[in-house]
């Protein structure tokens, strides 16, 4: 026995007791706090309420354009969770992150709760007589709108202030928007948004549109991917080919995936047309004579994409009809823009689409509820006469410029320029910082209003052919802040400034809302004889207002006359990448930067979070000697931004991506400071057709600055690597693929 | 070691085990026989008078006509003022008495009254009313008395209600551990469920 007799059993007795009665006391009955807590009852309560027990209000989703219809969980007086509506044909019951997020959009500590005049707090009288006086003695022409898409009765509104001021001037205004498509598929198909149907179709090439991530309406598509790729459905399991520079949420999930050379997506639209007059399928002769230059040899070569492929994709085409082109974000940010998104729908002219996969579709019976839909054209305009000093008043709504226009626009400088700039906003965002009063805005679990989608979503069975759709948006909870206001409260109250006697009836906008709809029972799918109450009620507890649309026809003559697709740039010796600026299915175009959902959701690709990335191919990084976690600086000539290098094959070797949406100098905690701001730095290169600013029409240089950081990332630190173990997915060079046999 | 040594770390031991569990325990919560502790309410409500037998005075009011949401959701609920009031209206003998005033007082203000929680579980135990009314009142058909009265002891009898057993899991866990009938007119017993997740979840 030891020299010392304390042993370990006598020692294990003592701390045996001790923590017997420790844990003892630990699980007692201290857990349960009597008396502590407050029980509040309602002082008065609907019959409807139960608590405990949650009710779900229909409403229509504000986070993207795409305008889905939620159905949100209200518990106790407290919004706690949007899920899809079912009966929406939109998206049918589903929803995204981006739409999940919204809740942290109207919980958000940033709001803005007061109007500010020049930072401090005012009252809204105060605030309205300082715009009344500003607006004294101004010209109707020297007061200035710029807003995002805007649509329904707050857009009707909008027009109706716009002319009792006598100004034209509204810049619809979206830092990406699908504006080069809009205009290439009035010429091609003669409608701006035919109906895609991605279910109909048995092979889809999307030519960089993200379609499951973040282009037009994700949640909709999504649900068409999902029929498309059954294998039991009549026309079999579809195949998807994905041509891009950067591979997206889309590319990664397509059976094929070619990483094309940025800007040559036309040229290989022209090469599947010419390949596909080869192989016997009949092509119209101006699009034949057009196409008769881009032999595969010549293609692969301008494209990067090996010839072999261009061939069996030719064949593909040809042996499965019908199939979809369609032209994404990814095609159209350039100056050719328009002739790439024209060469792309000419092959769905020559594959015989146009009528079974992109098909006609309707619009609402009331224009002035249609959306007036943005672009980034006309915010070259406004900047143009904000420059010259033109505009004594300026309001901004739902758009963001100072923080998205390239920093070659000057944008903010002739901003400043205006006289008396008007903000109203949800958060103190740099648009909103630059003006001189700002006006608090209701979240959209706040207010009132009417949405009418712009991608009009195909008809559920049921509906007819002519299907469109009205959606509704309600408050599903009291305002968290007593002053804040809807667009339209805010606008009705400047119009009764205007033209008092005329809205002298409507206390609020729910009146105006309310008497508008009613006015027109009969176009929103009401008879006459209906009780309005009655009407009301129900189409407000539906949230989707079915209307007999107004038919929107397909002109199917193709006309490729005018059609000139430049031979891919030389590389630039200064500056020898290209820079692709990803559009994510969370980020998006940075507006919800500050909801920290999705900050904090791994981009699907990547897998980082909390910070934005230099996406480069292995290839360029080790000729440039980087490693993933270098921070490297993306010059260009307007530009630059630092950021963390990560090493991704998706990607072409002349390309470096860098995505939109992070770094900005306000909006809040959430967003301000994370990440860099990929906007500042583009080239003022514009689409030559239609005027609209050219995402991808920057070229970039790389250099290393020494730094180096640990990527915060889900994936492993190797990043995807077996660390030894068999490969279980064997690689497969793309010239060995035979995708006829594949599916 | 000395056996005295030994002794006095043993003892020692046990007395600083016992010092930490008094020190831990010092504010009773619970008494032996599981009283909880008397909690000040805003408004001195006299359960015995509404819900307490004919001979006592009370008028035998079913629980649930105010606790009404115990049979439809996880929680009983405290009747909205508007429900005080809505029976209160019509009995003017007892308007001008202090608490009926206190209670109109609320009301005209359009004020919430601030109930204290008499039985608060900790808040990674969910508990719900509906499951147990289903099964003891609508299913075994006992009285409601009764059935309320075995998780609130017998309310009827009290002003201000206080808590009259431990809410504990092992208590929680011993009557589900015991066989009860599945309704009224069987002889089949069942018992409550075992599983973490049920509570905790």
């Amino acid at each position: 026995m030891n020299e010392n007799d304390f042993n370990r059993r006598d020692f294990l007795k003592v701390v045996g007791a001790g923590g017997a009665a420790a844990a003892l006391s630990g699980c007692g009955y201290t857990s349960i706090e009597d008396g502590k807590e407050t029980i509040t009852s309602y002082v008065t309560l609907p019959s409807y309420v139960i608590p405990g027990i949650a009710n779900y209000f229909n409403s229509t989703c504000a986070q993207c354009e795409a305008a889905c219809n939620t159905m949100v969980r209200v518990r106790e007086g407290r919004a706690l969770k949007a899920e899809g509506n079912a009966n929406s044909p939109i998206n049918h019951g589903k929803m995204c992150g981006l739409g999940q997020a919204g809740i942290q959009a109207h919980y958000n500590p940033d709001r803005v709760r007061t109007p500010l005049l020049k930072g401090p707090a005012v009252t809204w009288d105060d605030a309205l007589k300082e715009i009344g006086t500003r607006l004294n003695g101004v010209k109707g022409d020297e007061v200035a709108f710029v807003t995002g898409t805007m649509s329904g009765h707050a857009q009707e509104l909008l027009g109706k202030y716009m002319d009792a001021l006598g100004t034209k001037n509204h810049a619809s205004y979206e830092a990406v928007s699908p504006a080069v498509l809009r205009a290439s598929n009035k010429k091609a198909y003669g409608v701006s948004m035919p109906r895609y149907r991605i279910d109909k179709a048995r092979v889809v090439v999307s030519f960089g549109a993200d379609f499951l991530g973040a282009w037009v309406s994700p949640v909709y598509f999504s649900q068409q991917y999902a029929k498309f790729r059954k294998g039991n459905r009549p026309e079999g399991r579809g195949v998807l080919v994905q041509v891009e520079p950067k591979m997206t949420l889309t590319g990664a999930n397509a059976d094929r995936w070619l990483g094309i050379r940025p800007g040559t997506e036309g040229i290989l639209a022209m090469g599947l047309i010419n390949a596909l007059g080869s192989a016997g399928v009949k092509v119209p002769a101006d699009i034949a004579a057009a196409a008769k230059d881009y032999t595969p040899e010549r293609v692969g070569t301008d494209t990067g994409v090996p010839f072999d492929q261009i061939n069996k994709l030719a064949a593909l085409l040809k042996e499965r009809t019908p199939s979809l082109m369609l032209a994404g974000t990814a095609a159209e940010g350039y100056a050719h823009g328009s002739q790439n998104a024209m060469a792309i729908a000419m092959l769905n002219h020559v594959l015989g689409n146009v009528g079974k996969t992109v098909e006609a579709t309707s619009a609402v019976p009331l224009p002035q509820l249609a959306p007036v839909v943005g672009n980034r054209a006309s915010l070259a305009a406004l900047n143009n006469d904000l420059g010259s000093g033109k505009y004594k008043v300026v309001f901004s709504y739902g758009a963001n410029p100072v923080y998205s226009a390239p920093a070659a626009m000057k944008f903010k400088d002739n901003y400043n320029k205006a006289g008396f700039k008007v903000a109203i906003a949800q958060y103190l965002d740099e648009t909103a910082l630059a003006a001189d009063l700002v006006l608090p805005l209701d979240s959209a679990m706040e207010e009132w209003a009417t949405v009418v989608p712009e991608y009009m979503p195909a008809p559920d069975s049921g509906y007819a052919e002519d299907y469109a759709q009205v959606s509704f948006r309600q408050p599903v909870m009291k305002r968290l802040y007593p002053d804040t206001r809807s667009i339209g409260d805010i606008l009705l109250a400047l119009l009764k400034q205007r033209k008092p006697d005329a809205y002298k009836n409507f206390d609020d906008f729910y009146a105006y809302l309310n008497g508008a709809v009613l006015e027109k029972k009969v176009a929103f799918g009401g008879a006459a004889k209906d009780d309005n109450e009655v009407f009301w009620n129900d189409i407000v507890g539906k949230g989707i207002v079915p209307v007999k649309g107004v038919p929107a026809r397909l002109s199917a003559k193709p006309n490729i006359a005018g059609l000139a697709l430049p031979a891919p740039a030389a590389p630039d010796a200064d500056y020898p990448l290209r820079l692709i600026p990803a559009v994510s299915a969370s980020m998006r175009d940075g507006r919800n930067a500050n909801e920290p959902w999705l900050q904090e959701s791994p981009d699907p690709l990547t897998t980082i979070v909390w910070d934005s990335w230099v996406e480069i191919h292995p290839k360029t990084a080790a000729k440039l000697g980087i490693a993933e976690g270098d921070i490297v600086e993306v010059t260009s000539r307007n530009g630059s931004v630092k950021g963390q290098a990560y090493l991704f094959p998706g990607i072409h070797p002349d390309a470096v991506s860098v995505p939109v949406g992070y770094g900005h100098e306000a909006m809040g905690r959430y967003a301000k400071g994370v990440g860099a701001n990929v906007f500042g730095m583009l080239d003022p290169v514009f689409d030559k057709e239609t005027g609209e600013l050219a995402l991808n029409g920057t070229d970039v240089k790389i250099s290393k600055t020494g730094d180096r950081v640990i990527i915060v990332k889900e994936e492993g630190p190797a990043g995807g690597s077996q660390a030894g173990r068999p490969r279980i997915a064997v690689k497969v060079s793309a010239g060995k693929v035979d995708l006829t046999k594949e599916v | 070691m000395h056996f005295s040594l030994r002794l006095f770390t043993l003892v020692a031991g046990l007395l600083l085990a016992a010092a930490s569990h008094a020190a831990d325990t010092a504010p009773k919560l619970t008494t032996p026989d599981d009283l909880g502790p008397e909690v000040a309410q805003p408004i001195e409500f006299p359960h015995f008078r509404h819900a307490g037998d004919e001979k006592d005075g009370g008028m035998q009011i079913n629980c649930m006509y105010c606790h009404t949401y115990a049979r439809r959701s996880i929680v009983a609920g405290i009747p909205p003022v508007q429900k005080c009031v809505g029976c209160h209206n019509n009995i003017p003998s007892v308007r001008d008495t202090p608490r009926i005033k206190q209670l109109f007082d609320y009301y005209d203000n359009n004020k919430a009254i601030p109930w204290k929680k008499v039985h608060d579980l900790p808040d990674f135990v969910r508990f719900n009313h509906e499951r147990h009314i289903k099964r003891f009142y609508f299913q075994q058909d006992r009285p409601y008395q009764e059935v309320c009265g075995y998780c609130h002891g017998d309310v009827k009898t009290m002003v201000v209600a206080r808590r009259q057993k431990p809410l504990t899991m092992g208590w929680c866990a011993n009557c589900h551990q015991k066989d009860h009938l599945v309704n009224a007119s069987s002889t089949e017993t069942g018992h409550g469920p075992n599983d973490c997740f049920t509570c905790h979840k």
